[in-house]
C-alpha cells in the first residue's frame, strides 16, 4: 500500500484547463464514490480549487489509481484525458506527505500565505469523510497537515503583511498609531475603493468616521453606510484639523488638499500625526505634504510599492515555513514508522511476559518455603532477563522502521518468536 | 572575585547584544528567547559582582565614577527588561544592549581601587544619595535614547515609503513616542534632584560648585537639554521627531559628560 498524491496546479497547468477540471461538491461526491467503487484505491480524497485539482490516496498501484481518478474526472467534465495526463505530477510516500503539508500551509499557493487554501483542504477532507473514502492513513495525514498549517501560520509571518492596497493602508496606519481604536477618519469622495479602505479602518476600531463629498446627499448616504457623519465639502479644512486618518478618492482633476492647507491645519495640532491615504487618480493630495513633520501621505503607487515589499517579506518568511515543514515531515514519518512496528513490539512483550509469568509460577510452586524476599528476587530476576533479551530486537525493529526496512524485519520477528498471526 | 564575575556578566551582555541584533534582522523566536536568557544571566551575575564589591569595600559600590556607571548599567538593564515586557517591544534589546556594552567597557577595564582617601572625600550620606539618584536618571535616559532612536528609524521608513526590515520589526510611532516621553518623565526628576544634592554638597565640601570640574559643567548642559525637551513636550506639545532628536542629543551629551568625568582631570575622579 502506498500513499500518493497526483494532480495539477497553477504551477504547471494553464488556467483554462484548471477551470475545466474544477468540480463542485455534488459532482465530487459522485466522483469519490465511483472511484472507490472501482477498487483501484483503498482511501481517497479529492481537492478541487481554482488553483489545483489533486487526488490524495492510498493504493496498491498509485499509477493505476491516478489514471482511474483522472479518467473519471475528465469524463465528467468532457475533457480529453490525453490533454491532462502529461501535466499530472505524482508524489509518493514521504514526498506525498511533504506535498500535503506544503499545500495546507499555503506554501504552494499562488499567493503565498493566502488563508483560503486551508479551509478548502478542510472542506475536501470533510467531504471525503462524509463519503467514507477516508481511512486511517489519510486521517492521520490530514490531521497532521492541519496542525502543521497552523504552526506555519503562527510561527512565521507568511500570512502577515497585506497583499492588497486597502489592507496595506490599514497596516501603515497601525505603524503610525498605537492601534486604531478611537482614531478619527475622514473619507473625502464617495468612491468604492475609498469606502472599502474606510471599512477596513472601522473594523480595526477607528471611530468616528466623517464623510465629505461634493454632492451632499451622496455624502449623507455614505455616512449612513459607514455609521458616520457627513461634513460639508466646503469645510474640508476644518474637518482635517480634527481627524487622524484621511482617505481621499474623488474624481477631481486638481489636488483638493494642498500643501498650504495642511501646513495651516498642522499648526494647531500640536504634532498630532496626520495620515493621508490618497487612492484617487489623479491624486487628491499634493504629494509634498509628506515633507511636513508628522504628516504621512501615501498615494496609490506608494501603497503598491508597500504591497510589493510585503510580498517580498512573505517570500522570505516562506523559506522559514519550508524549513519548518521539512522538520515536520521528518517527525511525521518517524511517528508513522513507529506506528507500523508498535503492534509487533506489543505482542512480543506480551508473549515473553506470558512465558515469564508461567515459569515463575512453576518455580515458586516447587519452593513452598520461599520467603517474601525470595519471591521478590525471583520476580525481579525474571523480569530483568526478559527486558535484556527484548532490548536488542525492539531496538532493531524501531531502527529498521525508521530506515524503511521494517517490512523485511516484521515477519522475521514474528517467525522467530512464534507470534502467531501474520 | 569581583573582576571574574563582572567579566562573566559582561560576557553575558556581549552575547545578548549579538543575539538581539541578530533577532532584529532575522525573525527567529529562539534568538529572542536565548537573548533574554543571556541578558538576565548577565544581569544576575552583575548583581553578584556589585554585591561582592560592596562587601569587600564596606560601602556602596559608588565610590568612583566607573563603579557608579556600572551600577547605572545594572539599573538600565533591569529597566529594559521591564519596558520590554510592558510595551511588548521585543526588539528593544538591539537598541539598549549596545549602549549598555559601551558603558560597561570602562567599568570592566578600570579597577575600582587605588583612589586614596575616597571614603573621606565622599564622607556623608548625602553623597551616596546624590550618586544614586543621578545614576537612576542615567538608566532611564538609556531607555529614553533607545526609544528615540527607534522612533527616528521607524519615522524615516514611513516617510521614505520603502518598507525595509526595520519597518516590519519596529513598533508603531505612537508607542515609541510614549516610551520616549515616559522615560524622560521618569529620568528627569531623578537627575534634577541628584544634581541639586550634588551642588549643595559640592558647595559645602569644595567651597565652589563647578570650579575645574568638566563633569559637573557638562552634566548641567545635559540637564538643560532634557529640561528643555520636557518643557517643550508639556507646554508646546512637542512630539515625535523633534522630541526624539532632542532625546538623542541629550543622551550624547550625557555620554560625553561621563567620558569627561572618566578621562579628564576633575574632582569626580575615575
Amino acid at each position: 500500500m502506498t500513499l500518493f498524491v497526483a494532480g495539477l496546479s497553477h504551477k504547471n497547468a494553464p488556467v483554462e484547463l484548471r477551470e475545466q477540471l474544477a468540480v463542485e461538491e455534488d459532482k465530487l461526491r459522485e466522483l469519490l464514490s465511483d472511484v472507490s467503487a472501482t477498487g483501484a484505491v483503498r482511501e481517497t480524497l479529492i481537492l478541487s480549487t481554482c488553483n489545483r485539482v489533486e487526488v490524495y490516496g492510498v493504493a496498491e498501484a498509485p499509477g493505476e489509481a491516478r489514471a482511474v481518478v483522472f479518467r473519471h474526472l475528465c469524463r465528467y467534465r468532457g475533457v480529453a484525458y490525453g490533454s491532462v495526463e502529461p501535466l499530472l505530477y505524482t508524489h509518493l510516500d514521504g514526498d506525498a506527505v511533504h506535498h500535503a503539508f506544503r499545500v495546507a500551509a499555503s506554501l504552494d499557493s499562488m499567493m503565498i500565505g493566502e488563508p483560503q487554501i486551508l479551509g478548502q483542504v478542510k472542506d475536501a477532507f470533510g467531504l471525503a469523510q462524509a463519503c467514507a473514502t477516508v481511512g486511517p492513513a489519510l486521517h492521520t495525514l490530514f490531521t497532521a497537515a492541519f496542525a502543521v498549517a497552523k504552526k506555519v501560520r503562527t510561527e512565521t509571518e507568511i500570512a502577515r503583511h497585506a497583499v492588497s492596497v486597502s489592507f496595506a493602508a490599514v497596516e501603515l496606519a497601525r505603524k503610525i498609531f498605537a492601534g486604531l481604536g478611537g482614531k478619527a477618519v475622514l473619507l473625502v469622495g464617495a468612491g468604492k475603493m475609498g469606502e472599502l479602505a474606510a471599512r477596513h479602518l472601522v473594523e480595526h476600531g477607528a471611530f468616528p468616521v466623517y464623510v465629505a463629498n461634493r454632492t451632499w446627499p451622496r455624502a449623507q448616504e455614505m455616512a449612513r453606510a459607514l455609521s458616520g457623519a457627513a461634513v460639508p465639502f466646503a469645510e474640508l479644512e476644518t474637518a482635517l484639523a480634527g481627524v487622524d486618518i484621511v482617505i481621499t478618492s474623488t474624481g477631481a482633476t486638481e489636488p483638493i488638499v494642498t500643501l498650504a492647507m495642511v501646513q495651516r491645519v498642522m499648526h494647531g495640532r500640536r504634532a498630532r500625526p496626520l495620515f493621508f491615504i490618497d487612492i484617487a487618480v489623479p491624486r487628491d493630495v499634493e504629494g509634498s505634504v509628506n515633507t511636513l513633520a508628522d504628516v504621512y501621505c501615501y498615494n496609490v503607487d506608494d501603497l503598491k510599492q508597500v504591497v510589493e515589499a510585503n510580498i517580498r517579506e512573505r517570500l522570505r518568511e516562506a523559506q522559514r515555513g519550508e524549513a519548518l515543514v521539512m522538520r515536520e515531515v521528518a517527525k511525521f514519518l518517524t511517528r508513522q514508522s513507529d506506528v507500523e512496528v508498535i503492534p509487533t513490539i506489543v505482542s512480543l512483550r506480551e508473549r515473553l511476559e506470558e512465558i515469564r509469568v508461567g515459569e515463575v509460577r512453576k518455580a515458586l510452586a516447587r519452593l513452598p518455603g520461599a520467603t517474601a524476599e525470595t519471591r521478590e528476587a525471583i520476580e525481579a530476576l525474571s523480569a530483568a532477563i526478559v527486558n535484556k533479551i527484548l532490548h536488542a530486537p525492539i531496538t532493531k525493529l524501531r531502527e529498521s522502521s525508521r530506515a524503511g526496512s521494517s517490512r523485511s524485519w516484521l515477519p522475521l520477528i514474528h517467525e522467530l518468536f512464534g507470534l502467531g498471526r501474520k | 572575585m569581583y573582576p571574574t564575575v563582572l567579566d562573566l556578566a559582561i560576557f553575558g551582555y556581549i552575547a545578548a547584544t549579538g543575539l538581539s541584533l541578530a533577532y532584529l534582522v532575522q525573525r527567529e523566536e529562539w534568538l529572542h528567547r536565548v537573548a533574554s536568557v543571556a541578558t538576565i544571566a548577565g544581569w544576575v551575575l552583575h548583581a553578584v559582582a556589585l554585591l561582592a564589591l560592596a562587601f569587600r569595600l564596606g560601602r556602596p559600590p559608588l565610590g568612583s565614577l566607573s563603579e557608579a556607571v556600572s551600577v547605572a548599567v545594572w539599573v538600565a538593564v533591569l529597566l529594559a527588561l521591564w519596558v520590554e515586557r510592558q510595551y511588548g517591544v521585543k526588539v528593544l534589546g538591539a537598541f539598549v544592549l549596545p549602549v549598555v556594552l559601551v558603558l560597561s567597557i570602562n567599568s570592566a577595564t578600570t579597577r575600582p581601587l587605588g583612589i586614596p582617601g575616597i571614603e573621606r572625600a565622599l564622607g556623608g550620606a548625602w553623597i551616596w544619595v546624590h550618586i544614586g539618584l543621578v545614576l537612576i536618571g542615567i538608566a532611564a535616559f538609556v531607555l529614553n535614547f533607545a526609544g528615540a532612536l527607534m522612533y527616528v528609524l521607524q519615522e524615516r521608513q514611513l516617510k521614505a515609503k520603502r518598507p525595509g526590515t526595520l519597518y516590519y520589526r519596529l513598533p508603531d510611532l505612537e508607542t515609541l513616542d510614549r516610551l520616549t516621553y515616559r522615560t524622560l518623565a521618569l529620568g528627569f526628576p531623578f537627575l534634577t534632584t541628584g544634581l541639586i544634592l550634588g551642588v549643595l554638597w559640592a558647595g559645602r565640601a569644595w567651597g565652589s560648585v563647578f570650579a575645574y570640574d568638566p563633569l559637573a559643567l557638562l552634566s548641567f548642559v545635559a540637564w538643560a537639554i532634557y529640561a528643555g525637551t520636557l518643557a517643550g513636550r508639556a507646554a508646546a506639545g512637542w512630539r515625535g521627531r523633534r522630541a526624539a532628536y532632542f532625546a538623542i542629543i541629550g543622551f550624547a551629551t550625557l555620554v560625553l559628560t561621563l567620558g569627561a568625568g572618566l578621562f579628564l582631570p576633575g574632582r569626580h575622579g575615575s
